[in-house]
């Protein structure tokens, strides 16, 4: 009897604790709430938190320390705005961004502009719309907020202009007297001369299948030039890939495959392999996006390659309707700002902050982390690296843009597919029909 | 004591917690799962309902077929060549006693020890073809070696070899186990008898060993359906989906190509396969045992 008394008296008392739980818990959830509403009424010296969600995890290199340095300014020109990041690769990032989405995402978020990603994005409302006139003076290049639209309605910024390279050895290829590429046969042929001077002709992040994707593009763009984005997004709606320049394109992957472009083992191969493959000396090229133009800032590789490391766009193609100065480039990722924040209108003067032309651009050149979407031109100082230089100058002399790459113009469930069969066709384990067939498929 | 357990209020509150985790941490999940498996859901947004539909198209999914393919020929990899070696280094291991038999037991385990991300990137260095540990070695042999052990021809087999090694620590520590357990006198008078290594070995060690065996045996089947952390890290089932695992490609649907309800069809018949082999494996040893 005593012994139930004491399991009466224990219930009790874990029933009331946990009843002040709740109370305090409840408390506690009302606070946000509350706090939120003096937020947006725009209290000066009021404490905010707000939330910066990013794929950016390396806070102390390249795009992941200019936007640290703008977020680092902004709260010591704010002192009572406090951010807090929580950062994750990509990967990571976008499965984190789905199951934030259920229950509310962070109040400011890093976002793609290309269909495989935002379209579902958009159609689940978890963006805030912006207000397109507020970014009338911040330079944004022409086009480069398509995008982040929908329905006219603007829903994020871009952070960079990404061009697809050929980053190479200058010093590697005056010493064997090997010229940069004019046409894309000559590209092949240069590959075996690399090849026989036992080099590895070009480092390729094939293990990623996006890479590769890009390459395609690179190709179909060289090919098709104008009708690039119809062709593309066509073939993409109507799940028909049987278009000709498209065949072609592919069949132009595999012959660079054939001719010994790549590395052994490419296919498998993941990004940090293939970049030190290029910045060890072991590979002559390395095909990459603008973005890892910051190699030739950084100290950890040898003073004799990044300061040699120069770059070339595709090559153009016999037969192929583009010219050496249309390129393949696009505007990928960028931020947001989540439709349930909290501190919405706190979150919108940061997100309007990061993009003042100052920040993330300013610091970005000088960081040299890759193109930035808005206009860079007022930053040159005459001291920037050669890398640089030739990509300001292959930007401002484009005569044509790709836009988005081909296996981000689809569903996420297109890209998925075609970014893991496209190693089996471009190492010919499996035919072009059948890989044009198996992403078919996946547009269904 | 006795009148306090049986008291149904008492019973009640200490199975409470446990059956609380159950049903929110297991059934709750699974239910949610089967439900999603009925939807076409992206994993945000709006959820309609579409049938069958997802199941339809797992059938005629042949990425899903050869990642089944591949987890079965992993449940074969860990059932004939990862326990008969375990069960044998057990026995030799029991034998050897001493210092050499506690040295053994933990360079055998060690790689069990190593999380799974740091023994797939020491992987995809052995296996790199051009500074990779085994074309070297091959080299050294005076091989002409330049494979791509993680090409399209071989990387199943490379993969394979990860895990079968990697997992061979636990399968040898339980088989040690076992074989620890059985009564020393069986030993004895089976000498006494004139019994041989072999036949101690194949007429005691073994039938004796049955129970932990059969656990063994249907904890690797299952291991090698959910096999996903050292794929994803080692090849991310790739080159073209060759080293496609289903759990791989349960997260690869779900979470990449934002086909949440998918996902989860391919996560009920997961399910369903692994109670299925797992009654079909207790028959097995059950049958054996009458």
């Amino acid at each position: 009897m005593k012994f139930k008394k004491l399991i009466a008296v224990a219930m009790v008392t874990v029933m009331t604790t946990a009843m002040i739980g709740c109370g305090s818990q409840a408390a506690d959830s009302q606070a946000p709430a509350e706090s939120a509403a003096q937020d947006t009424s725009g209290t000066a010296g009021e404490e905010i938190t707000l939330k910066v969600f990013s794929n950016l995890p390396d806070r102390k290199n390249g795009q992941g320390l200019v936007e640290q340095t703008v977020i680092d300014n902004y709260m010591s020109e704010n002192p009572n705005v406090k951010i807090e990041v929580e950062a994750l690769d990509e990967e990571a990032y976008k499965t984190k961004f789905k199951a934030y989405s259920m229950e509310g995402l962070p109040d400011v978020v890093s976002i793609w502009g290309q269909p495989s990603f935002l379209d579902e994005v958009l159609d689940a409302g978890v963006l805030a719309e912006l207000d397109e006139s507020d970014y009338a003076d911040y330079g944004f290049l022409s086009g480069s907020l398509d995008g982040f639209k929908k329905d006219g309605k603007l829903y994020g910024l871009p952070r960079n202009t990404d061009v697809a390279v050929f980053y190479y050895n200058a010093k590697m290829f005056k010493d064997n007297g090997w010229e940069v590429p004019a046409t894309y046969d000559d590209l092949l042929k240069l590959a075996g001369d690399i090849k026989a001077a036992g080099i590895i002709p070009c480092a390729m992040d094939g293990g990623d299948g996006w890479p590769l994707a890009v390459y395609l593009t690179d190709v179909l763009f060289k090919l098709t030039n104008d009708k690039y984005a119809d062709t593309a997004t066509t073939a993409i709606q109507n799940a028909d890939f049987s278009n000709e320049d498209i065949k072609k394109a592919v069949e132009l992957l595999h012959e660079a495959d054939e001719a010994g472009l790549f590395q052994n083992g490419y296919d498998s191969q993941d990004y940090g392999t293939a970049q030190n493959l290029f910045t060890n000396g072991q590979s002559a090229m390395y095909y990459m996006g603008s973005w890892d133009a910051s190699m030739a800032l950084n100290e950890d590789i040898d003073e004799e390659i990044r300061n040699n490391i120069r770059v070339f766009t595709m090559p153009v193609i016999d037969g192929g309707a583009a010219k050496a100065t249309d390129i393949t480039a696009w505007n990928g990722g960028g931020y947001a700002v989540s439709a349930s924040s909290a501190n919405l209108e706190e979150a919108k003067k940061f997100l309007n902050y990061l993009y003042l032309p100052e920040n993330l651009s300013k610091i970005g050149w000088e960081n040299g982390v890759g193109m930035s979407a808005q206009d860079e031109t007022a930053f040159m100082t005459g001291n920037e690296t050669e890398v640089q230089k030739q990509l300001v100058d292959l930007i401002g002399k484009a005569t044509n843009v790709s836009g988005t790459t081909i296996n981000d113009r689809g569903s996420a469930a297109f890209k998925t597919s075609i970014e893991s069969q496209i190693q089996s066709v471009s190492n010919g384990s499996t035919n072009v029909e059948n890989f044009l067939s198996a992403i078919s498929e996946a547009c269904k | 004591m006795h009148k306090l357990y049986s008291n149904r209020k008492v019973i009640f509150s200490l199975i409470l917690p446990g059956m609380l985790l159950f049903v929110f941490a297991i059934l709750f999940p699974i239910i949610l799962s089967a439900y999603y498996g009925f939807t076409d859901y992206s994993g945000m947004g709006k959820v309609t309902f579409v049938g069958f539909d997802n199941y339809v198209a797992i059938i005629k999914d042949s990425v899903f077929w050869r990642a089944m393919e591949n987890s079965l020929l992993l449940a074969i990899g860990f059932i004939c060549i990862q326990h008969p070696l375990a069960i044998i280094t057990a026995a030799v291991l029991d034998k050897l006693g001493g210092r050499a038999e506690g040295f053994f037991r933990c360079v055998y385990f060690i790689p069990n020890v190593i999380s799974v991300a740091v023994i797939a990137y020491l992987w995809k260095f052995i296996y790199n073809p051009d500074f990779g540990l085994l074309n070297n070695v091959l080299r050294f042999f005076g091989k002409e070696a330049d494979i791509n052990w993680l090409s399209q021809d071989y990387a199943i087999w490379s993969v394979l070899v990860v895990l079968i090694w990697h997992g061979f620590g636990w399968g040898m520590l339980i088989y040690y186990t076992g074989i620890k357990n059985i009564d020393p006198t069986l030993y004895e008078a089976a000498a006494i008898d004139g019994a041989d290594q072999k036949n101690t070995f194949l007429r005691i060690t073994l039938p004796l060993m049955k129970p932990v065996i059969q656990i063994n045996v249907t904890m690797a089947i299952i291991s090698a359906l959910k096999q996903m952390e050292t794929v994803y890290l080692l090849t991310a089932g790739g080159p073209g989906d060759r080293t496609q695992f289903v759990a791989n490609y349960l997260y690869q649907q779900a979470f990449k190509a934002f086909r949440y309800g998918y996902g989860n069809a391919i996560g009920v018949v997961f399910i369903i396969i692994c109670l299925f082999v797992t009654v079909v494996t207790n028959n097995i040893f059950k049958e054996k045992e009458v």
